[in-house]
């Protein structure tokens, strides 16, 4: 898939912006506070809803304003697809709403028309970061290929707050609104525990491929592991292991006034031969392993979907030596659209548009 | 830096305390009723009270009357053994205009909602127990939202009657009438789905 337009309306620092992206690689570059990462965060949120750097939506809204607004026009295998993305910053919190095709549209029938793969500083971390920063990758891909998961993960996260408000004490103590919430615990905690097997389970091949080319001495082996550990992965088995450890962490979860268990606190393990990587691998192993890990989120997505997913890489080339680079780029292959910034010209790059990003401003396409 | 006229900014004050409506509404609104008659400001000023003074809660259902026990629970041409659950009052108006229920109400007063401070004891619902005893009707209809907080208020309550011997029944879920399968999205016909009936005539 690929966008044809792209527009900003007092978005992050930008008042109006439209482009006409190219196919194939679309370079960004310029000087670092201009507005780059701004306009891939806004490509990234036109597809997803979401930010990738910031939790508060209101931040996305440019000073003074009231509304931002991300646009675009997709082409993809189902046609093309006209898809805006409206953050409201009001008195009482900022709202966003969705259309496409000029047609109002709830958030989880908005996902996954322009899905996205991006790849900015900070993933870098990813082996070595926290449990949460990998549960929202595996959130985010799953989100944009499954249109149930983000129904039932938004379900479960309501249920878990409200699980968590009756063990504060936040109204009068009562078991039977507990096994309520449980309930659904279960049911939404079972599916995203299923569809996390199965991504995991896809992405560890795609992984371990890509980092047998990167680094042919080692071997990468991606693993999830869930919370609730179960024998095999079948909604029955999964839903029996986590009510049986559910029950048996009920005394603990009234103690310590918080639910204890589930795939809220789900982990993926990265291990090289056998030796966790976040604990014992060195920055440059863990930079690779990363790479192998986006590569196989890539082609995951377009597996899945069966069309190449938008390609974001922001700013990452620069952090990364020619080599690697140059590598991750072959192993990504063909992509129908990327979108790279950059604070110089990387060598090595072929056929790509570039465009130099100066004051929220993008100026004059020209081939490289 | 200018003010505006205080009894202004008073009203804008209070008219922006109300839900959906934001200090810019709140203003448009003042400055549309500076420009019309007094007469028109006095009747809207007039309802307000009104509606404070001379409506109420019925005793028994909880939904608005102007006398207690309301209408609905003194109708004898409405159904007593079927009572049907909401969670605001508004609920009722909404179920009344659709014309298709005879029976009788029961307004929760809201929905269970314990990261909102709002647990069973804040709802009406001993009172529902109480009624049940006493009225002995023969089905609940457990009507509120499709959303998560209606769901798990429907759950606790299907819970909480089910030794009472009662008949629980929920709303069903589906498409809109009149709507298109296109637009539907996943869960709405997934649910749909699995509400399905056999069609027989
Ligand atoms: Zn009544």
């Amino acid at each position: 898939m690929y966008l044809r337009r792209l527009g900003f309306s007092n978005f992050r620092n930008y008042s109006e912006l439209n482009l006409e992206p190219s196919t194939g690689l679309n370079l960004f570059v310029g000087a670092n506070a201009q507005g780059k990462s701004n306009l891939l965060e806004g490509i990234a949120m036109l597809g997803t809803g979401k930010s990738f750097r910031t939790a508060r939506d209101s931040d996305a809204v440019r000073a003074g304003c009231e509304r931002a607004v991300l646009s675009g026009e997709a082409t993809s295998r189902a046609g093309n697809v006209n898809l805006a993305c409206a953050i409201d910053r009001g008195p009482r919190g900022t709202r966003k709403t969705y259309t496409v095709n000029a047609s109002p549209v709830r958030y989880a029938n908005y996902l996954g028309r322009i899905r996205v793969v991006t790849f900015v500083p900070a993933d870098l971390k990813l082996a070595a970061g926290t449990p949460g920063a990998r549960r929202a990758f595996l959130n985010i891909a799953l989100a944009q290929t499954e249109p149930r998961y983000y129904y039932e993960l938004a379900r479960y996260r309501k249920a878990l707050q409200q699980k968590n408000a009756v063990l504060r004490g936040a109204v009068e103590p009562d078991d039977e609104l507990l096994l309520v919430y449980e309930r659904t615990l279960l049911a939404a905690g079972t599916e995203i525990m299923l569809a996390r097997v199965r991504l995991v389970d896809e992405l560890a091949h795609g992984a371990a491929a890509a980092h047998a080319r990167f680094a042919p001495d080692e071997a990468l082996e991606v693993r999830y592991e869930p919370n609730v550990v179960f024998d095999a992965a079948t909604p029955e088995a999964i839903a029996a292991a986590f009510e049986a450890r559910m029950r048996h962490a009920a005394e603990s979860e009234r103690t310590r006034k918080s639910a204890l268990v589930g795939p809220h606190r789900d982990d993926v393990g990265l291990s090289l031969d056998g030796v966790s990587l976040a604990a014992y691998g060195s920055q440059g192993q863990q930079r690779t392993a990363v790479l192998a890990l986006k590569v196989a989120e890539y082609g995951v997505m377009r597996e899945r979907s069966n069309e190449a997913p938008l390609l974001l890489l922001d700013d990452v080339l620069s952090e990364l030596d020619e080599t690697r680079a140059g590598a991750f780029l072959g192993e990504i292959g063909d992509y129908e659209q990327a979108f790279v910034t950059a604070t110089h010209l990387p060598p090595g790059l072929s056929g790509a548009r570039v465009a130099r990003v100066q004051n929220a401003r993008v100026l004059e396409w020209a081939a490289c | 830096m200018t003010t505006v006229a205080s009894p202004v900014a008073a009203l804008i004050n209070e008219l922006s305390k109300l839900p959906t409506i934001g200090p810019k509404t709140a203003a448009r609104l003042v400055f549309y009723l500076l420009n019309r008659p007094r007469n028109e400001a006095q009747s809207l000023a007039e309802a307000i009270l009104a509606v404070k003074d001379n409506v109420r809660f019925c005793s028994i259902c909880y939904s608005l009357a102007e006398s207690d026990p309301c209408e609905f629970c003194t109708d004898e041409r409405r159904d007593a053994t079927t009572i049907c659950v909401v969670a605001e009052a508004k609920d009722v108006y909404a179920i009344e205009r659709a014309g298709a229920f005879k029976g009788r109400y029961h307004v929760l007063g809201g929905l269970i909602s314990p990261m909102d401070g709002i647990g069973p004891a804040q709802l009406h619902l001993r009172e529902l127990i109480e009624r049940i005893g006493r009225e002995a009707p023969r089905e609940i209809i457990l009507a509120t939202n499709p959303n998560a907080e209606g769901e798990a208020t429907a759950l606790y309550l299907s819970r909480l009657l089910q030794p009472l011997g009662v008949v629980v029944t929920r709303l069903a879920y589906g498409l809109p009438i009149g709507g298109d399968l296109d637009y539907a999205d996943e869960m709405t016909i997934a649910k749909a789905l699995e509400g399905r009936r056999t069609l027989s005539y």
